[in-house]
C-alpha cells in the first residue's frame, strides 16, 4: 500500500473518531452552561446543572428504577440464555436450525416492531404496562445475546473436563455448576454488562411496555419534548459517565475471555 | 433405590479429597469429626436429591428433554408468541377484546394501508431512507475498518477499536440529543460556518432528512464496522502482495481481491444497520420534521390512543416486518451468489 492512502486512511479514522466523539462532549460541556438557553457561544459557567441533578429527587428516583429493571432482566437473561446455550450448543437434532433462528429473532427485529409486538403479547398474557412488562420486554431481547456468547465459550470447553469430573462421581448436574459453570464465568460477565447496558439505555421498548413511572431514557425523551435545557445535559452525562464506565468493565472482563480462549 | 457402584465410589473419592483440603495442606484434619463434606458432596450424597436426579437423570433420552423443555418453551413462547399473536390481531376487528363481544375476523386492517397516501408515503420513506443510511454508513466506516485492520499494528489494534466502541455503550436518546446540539440554529456545527466566515445566518440542518441521516448514520455506524472489520481481518497480506508482484495497482488490487473477500462482512453490516435504522422510533421524533415522518411514527400513533387501534397498528408492524426481513433476506441471497461469482 502507498505511502498517500496510508495517510489518508488514518485521516479519515481520526476524523471519524472527532465525528463520534465532538458531540458527546459538547454535550458534557454544554451542562456547565451558565443560562437556561442551549446553544452556542457558552458565555458563562456553572456546576449547578449538575449538582441540581443529583438532589433531584425524581431524577434519583428514575435512575433507581432503570438500574432495578436492568439488574433484573440481566439476571433472567443470564440465566435463561445460558440454559438455551447449553441445549444448543452441544446437542444435535432435527430443526436445530429453525430453533437456533428463533432464538436470534428477538435481536433482528427492527426495535419498534418488537417494541409493538411485545406491547400486546404483555396484554395477551395479562401483564399491566409497567416494571414487570418491561422487564420481560428486555429479557426476551436480550437473550439472543447471551445465549451466542454462552455459546461461543462452551464450544471452546474440552470434553474431557466433563468427563473427569463425571468419573470423579459428579452426575450431570454437579458436573455443571461445577464445571460448565466456572469455565462460562468470563463470558457470562461480558454478556451480563452487555444485558445492563442494553436494557439501561433502551427507549423503545421501556416508552411502550412502561406504566406512568418513566426509565431514565423515557424521562430524556419526555423533557426533550418539552424543550432543551442544561438540566438535561447533565442529566445525560451521568447516564452517559456511568454506561461508559459500564462498557469499560464489560471490555476488560472480554478481553480477559478471549485470552483465556487462547 | 439403588445406585450404581461407580457413583458411590466416585462419591468416596471425592469426600476424601475434600477431607484432605489440598489446597490447605499445612491444616491438620480435625480429629474426631467425620471427613468434613462440602456442599456438593453433601447434595450428591443425599438420598432425596439422588431420587430426583435418577427420575431425572435416567437414560439419554430423558436428559436431553430435561434439558431441552425450558429452552423450546421460552423460546417459542416469548420469542416465537408476540410475533405470532401481532399478525393474529392484525386480522381481527378490535383488540384488546371487550366484554361481551367476539372479536371477528377481517382483513380491513390490512386493506387499510394501501387507500391511504399518509400511511404509504412514510412507509416508503422508511425504506427508501434506510437504504440510504445503510448505504452511506457502509461509504463511511468502510475506510476506517480497512485502516484498522490492515494499517494498525496488530498490538494496538484493540485500543483503536476501544476508542470507536466508546461511544456506543451511551444509549440512543442521549447520543440523539447530542446531534441536535451538533445542528441547532444555535449549534456547534452553525456556529464553526459562521465563525470561519461561510455563512451569515444558521443554515437550519434541524428536523430535515439530513438531520436524521446524521443522527442515524451516528447510531449504526458501529453495527457496520464491527462485521467489516471481522471480514477484512482475515484477508491473509500475502493475497495483497500477490496482487501487487503481479503488477496490479491499489485500486484494482481493492477491487478485485479486497472487495470481494470483505463481501461477507458487507452482506452482514448492512442487513444489519437496515435491520436497525428501519425500527428507530426516538431518533426521527427528535431529529425529524413533518415531511420525514417515517413508519415507525405511524405505527406508534396507533397505539398512543387508547383502544380499538391496535389491530391496524399491528397490520403495519407485521407489514413493515416482513419486508424488511424480505428484502434483507433477498439482499443476502445476491451477495451470497455474486460474492461464490466473484471468487471463481
Amino acid at each position: 500500500m502507498t505511502r498517500h492512502t496510508r495517510i489518508l486512511m488514518s485521516v479519515i479514522y481520526w476524523a471519524f473518531i472527532v465525528y463520534l466523539f465532538v458531540p458527546l462532549v459538547l454535550m458534557v460541556v454544554m451542562g456547565f452552561k451558565d443560562s437556561k438557553f442551549i446553544g452556542f457561544p457558552i458565555r458563562g459557567w456553572t456546576t449547578e446543572w449538575y449538582s441540581g441533578v443529583m438532589q433531584d429527587a425524581e431524577v434519583m428516583g428514575v435512575f433507581a428504577y432503570s438500574m432495578a429493571i436492568a439488574l433484573a432482566s440481566t439476571f433472567l437473561s443470564l440465566v435463561i440464555g445460558t440454559w438455551v446455550a447449553c441445549f444448543l450448543g452441544p446437542y444435535k437434532f432435527r430443526g436445530k436450525l429453525i430453533v437456533f433462528a428463533v432464538t436470534c429473532l428477538p435481536a433482528v427485529i427492527p426495535g419498534i416492531i418488537s417494541a409493538i409486538a411485545l406491547r400486546i403479547f404483555a396484554r395477551g398474557i395479562d401483564i399491566e404496562p409497567g416494571m414487570l412488562a418491561i422487564i420481560l420486554g428486555h429479557t426476551v431481547h436480550n437473550v439472543p445475546f447471551v445465549a451466542l456468547v454462552v455459546m461461543a465459550r462452551l464450544s471452546t470447553l474440552p470434553r474431557s473436563h466433563i468427563e473427569a469430573a463425571r468419573d470423579l462421581g459428579a452426575d450431570a448436574i454437579v458436573a455443571f455448576f461445577r464445571v460448565t459453570l466456572p469455565y462460562l464465568r468470563p463470558a457470562l460477565i461480558g454478556a451480563g454488562i452487555f444485558c445492563m447496558l442494553l436494557s439501561f439505555d433502551d427507549f423503545v421498548r421501556a416508552y411502550f411496555l412502561g406504566g406512568y413511572d418513566p426509565t431514565l431514557p423515557v424521562l430524556i425523551f419526555a423533557k426533550l419534548r418539552s424543550g432543551m435545557s442544561p438540566e438535561i445535559n447533565a442529566i445525560a452525562t451521568v447516564v452517559l459517565v456511568l454506561t461508559a464506565a459500564l462498557g469499560l468493565w464489560a471490555e476488560r472482563s472480554m478481553r480477559r475471555l478471549n485470552k483465556g480462549a487462547s | 433405590m439403588r445406585r450404581p457402584d461407580r457413583k458411590i465410589n466416585g462419591m468416596a473419592h471425592l469426600e476424601s479429597k475434600y477431607a484432605e483440603a489440598p489446597c490447605a495442606p499445612a491444616k491438620p484434619v480435625r480429629s474426631g469429626k467425620a471427613a468434613r463434606r462440602n456442599f456438593w458432596g453433601g447434595l450428591l450424597a443425599n438420598d432425596t436429591y439422588q431420587a430426583v436426579v435418577d427420575v431425572l437423570l435416567k437414560n439419554e433420552r430423558r436428559q436431553f428433554w430435561v434439558l431441552a423443555a425450558f429452552p423450546l418453551a421460552w423460546v417459542l413462547f416469548a420469542h416465537l408468541g408476540p410475533v405470532l399473536q401481532m399478525f393474529w390481531i392484525s386480522f381481527l376487528d378490535s383488540y384488546p377484546p371487550t366484554a361481551g363481544r367476539q372479536p371477528q375476523f377481517t382483513v380491513d386492517n390490512w386493506v387499510a394501508f394501501f387507500q391511504e397516501a399518509i400511511f404509504v408515503m412514510p412507509f416508503l420513506r422508511t425504506l427508501v431512507y434506510s437504504a440510504v443510511f445503510t448505504a452511506c454508513t457502509l461509504i463511511l466506516t468502510y475506510p476506517v475498518a480497512y485502516f484498522l485492520a490492515k494499517h494498525v499494528k496488530r498490538r494496538n489494534q484493540l485500543l483503536f477499536l476501544l476508542l470507536l466502541l466508546i461511544p456506543f455503550w451511551v444509549g440512543e436518546i442521549v447520543r440523539t440529543y447530542a446531534i441536535m446540539i451538533m445542528l441547532g440554529n444555535n449549534g456547534a456545527l452553525n456556529l464553526a460556518l459562521k465563525s470561519i466566515g461561510l455563512i451569515d445566518r444558521p443554515i437550519p440542518f434541524m428536523y430535515t432528512g439530513f438531520s436524521m441521516g446524521v443522527g442515524i448514520v451516528y447510531l449504526t455506524s458501529l453495527y457496520m464496522l464491527l462485521p467489516l472489520y471481522s471480514a477484512l481481518e482475515k484477508i491473509p497480506n500475502s493475497y495483497l502482495e500477490a496482487a501487487a508482484d503481479l503488477g496490479a495497482g491499489s485500486w484494482h488490487r481493492f477491487r478485485k481481491v479486497t472487495l470481494p473477500l470483505s463481501r461477507e462482512g458487507v452482506a452482514s453490516g448492512c442487513t444489519l444497520v437496515f435491520l436497525i435504522s428501519t425500527g428507530y422510533y426516538a431518533t426521527p421524533v427528535l431529529l425529524g420534521g413533518p415531511s420525514t415522518t417515517v413508519f415507525a411514527e405511524t405505527i406508534a400513533g396507533f397505539f398512543h390512543v387508547a383502544g380499538d387501534k391496535w389491530p391496524i397498528g399491528a397490520a403495519f408492524a407485521s407489514l413493515m416486518l416482513i419486508t424488511t426481513l424480505g428484502l434483507t433476506g433477498i439482499f443476502l441471497k445476491l451477495m451470497g451468489r455474486s460474492g461464490k461469482g466473484l471468487m471463481k
